[in-house]
């Protein structure tokens, strides 16, 4: 399949809407929580493809790697943005399975980063302007400097990349599979599996407790071997988390000497955890 | 001549309040999600969209001031970054201060930059934890799933949910900083109950993460050993020992790389590949069934 110059200027749309910071979707609830996800930009650009079922499969595989992907303080370690559009768009069109998909997306995610980086850096000129519409008392100027100037730059800086590689980037994408049969694109398929363990590492260092690798490996092992999917682990998940944290809590506070008790005699783990310091569980 | 307008207008201030009713206060919370990151830049970073969400309330506030209104607007121009659906407090706090001085000069500029910087770090770390740590992975652990077998509810839920929870949390919190005032919000993080949240949800979020390793990081061995006459299947052997061993061992030295070892994300993206490529280039792991 060939992706007309439109499609591929669409897309560019939709990796725009996804950008952080687009206000269209109520902000970064719609651009980074959703449009962003390729859960999401898959079916978009499923769409646009003509093919709203395999975007939507592409998009869900494609996801998976970045399934605990944290944006913060402008810090962007890949660009799940990128590889939901252009990779699921290349993906689509060269019609790659899943795991083949997942491969060629991961470099484009990373390629991702330099365009927050060159939006960050340039707004800041922005920012000064505003700066001298403070100093005249001019709202008006001040809220159009916020909002026209930087979003007319990201506009530019999404689309243009997007509709270029989309455009572009599908002979290469299939000559590189073709050349790749066999054991490079297993190879591929290894590594594409190897990586939601990057986002989920980087999730488990924010969420940062004691007790967080027990827990962990608590999870893993529940759903290795009683086959639990993730919403009746996270029921599960929750009742422990209540009681231990009340447990923990109570046993801190110190004013009810039973529940320390409880915590010390019941539960080896929580007492570990709740007094261990120097970070040998987190 | 503008002195006796401007003290005239001083006069007039202090005989009647100048109020904010709740619509104003919905427009700057709405006008700040909307515009938190349109203009996100590396030297004060969510400062303009702080200006912008409250560009209705010089008028309020200080109608006809030309003075006061620029002190206003360069006051919302300092660094501030934040989460902006549970830091959305710190705004509603901002907003009930800023009401508050202009109607008591008691209340210092001061102070409401001293609360701004305190609680926007505490505040993003909060909100980054239970909106992109812990909701986030769990609503596309559900919808996932559903998408890859091509259903396209999966996605649609994942979206009208994520909309549903965070707006109903940012309003709350938005409101909650304007009315509760800055020694509420003290009192609500020294009582111990955003502590408590944050631990639940933080312990909840790792079990579900361990759910998630163990779904979603695959690496499947095909490999067929001849023995004699037979053959060991080394994914077998694996499994007698753990189900999704090598998974678990991958997912365990991304985080200790870093966490221990303060190694990069994209150094550790590279380690992963570097596995990836020779668990897969020797045959050992990928490839299909015999």
């Amino acid at each position: 399949m060939q992706i007309s110059l439109i499609q591929a200027l669409l897309i560019g749309v939709v990796y725009y809407m996804g950008f952080v910071g687009t206000p269209w979707l109520i902000g970064v609830l719609g651009s980074l929580s959703c449009i962003q996800k390729p859960l999401v930009a898959g079916v978009l650009v499923g769409v646009i493809l003509g093919d709203p079922v395999q975007g939507c499969i592409i998009g869900a595989a494609v996801q998976m790697p970045f399934i605990a992907y944290i944006f913060a303080g402008g810090a962007q370690p890949n660009d799940p943005g990128l590889a939901g559009t252009l990779g699921v768009a290349l993906a689509l069109a060269a019609n790659l399975d899943p795991e083949a998909a997942v491969a060629i997306s991961v470099p484009i995610a990373l390629i991702g980063t330099i365009i927050n980086v060159i939006r960050m850096t340039l707004d800041v000129s922005f920012v000064h302007m505003i700066d001298a519409a403070c100093e005249k008392g001019d709202m008006k100027r001040a809220i159009f400097l916020h909002i026209v100037p930087p979003q007319v730059l990201c506009f530019v800086l999404c689309v243009v990349p997007v509709t270029l590689g989309c455009y572009y980037g599908v002979d290469a994408v299939n000559g590189i599979i073709t050349a790749m049969q066999g054991r490079p694109l297993y190879t591929l398929e290894v590594i594409g599996g190897l990586l939601p363990a990057l986002g989920i590492a980087m999730n488990l260092r924010t969420l940062d407790r004691p007790g967080t690798l027990i827990w962990f490996v608590f999870g893993f092992i529940i759903s290795a071997y009683l086959g639990l999917g993730a919403m009746p682990v996270a029921i599960i998940g929750f009742v422990i988390a209540f009681f231990y944290v009340a447990l923990e809590m109570r046993a801190e506070s110190g004013d009810a000497p039973a529940a320390r008790a409880l915590v010390e005699t019941s539960s080896s783990t929580s007492a570990v955890a709740s007094e261990d310091s120097d970070d040998d569980f987190e | 001549m503008a002195k006796l307008t401007a003290d005239k207008i001083q006069s007039e201030t202090n005989v009647a309040e100048r109020r904010l009713d709740k619509k104003d206060i919905t427009k700057a919370w709405f006008k700040w999600i909307c515009l938190s990151n349109t203009n996100y830049n590396y030297e004060r970073l969510m400062a303009s969209a702080l200006l912008v969400s409250f560009s209705h309330i010089p008028e309020k506030l200080y109608p006809g001031d030309k003075e006061k209104k620029i002190e206003f607007m360069k006051r919302q121009m300092e660094f501030y970054n934040t989460e902006p659906h549970f830091g959305s407090i710190i705004n509603g706090l901002a907003l009930s201060m800023e009401e508050e001085m202009a109607n008591n000069p008691s209340v210092t500029p001061q102070a409401i930059t001293a609360v701004k910087t305190g609680l926007m770090g505490p505040f993003a770390g909060i909100g980054d934890t239970l909106w992109q740590g812990t909701l986030t992975p769990i609503l596309l652990a559900v919808a996932m799933p559903l998408a890859s077998q091509g259903n396209l509810l999966g996605p649609v839920l994942y979206c009208v949910l994520m909309y549903a929870i965070m707006l109903l949390i940012s309003h709350f919190m938005f409101f909650t900083g304007y009315s509760s005032g800055k020694e509420g919000i003290e009192n609500m993080m020294a009582s111990g109950s955003i502590k408590r949240l944050i631990a639940t949800a933080s312990t909840m979020g790792a079990i579900v993460l361990g759910c998630l390793a163990n779904s979603y990081v695959t690496c499947t061995s095909y490999l067929q050993i001849p023995v004699g006459d037979g053959f060991i299947d080394l994914q077998s052997t694996l499994d007698s020992i753990l189900v999704g061993g090598v998974p678990l061992a991958v997912t365990l030295l991304a985080w200790y790389l870093m966490k221990k070892k303060s190694v990069n994300s994209t150094v550790v993206l590279l380690v992963l590949v570097v596995i990836g490529v020779v668990l897969g280039a020797t045959g050992l792991f990928g490839g299909t069934a015999a």
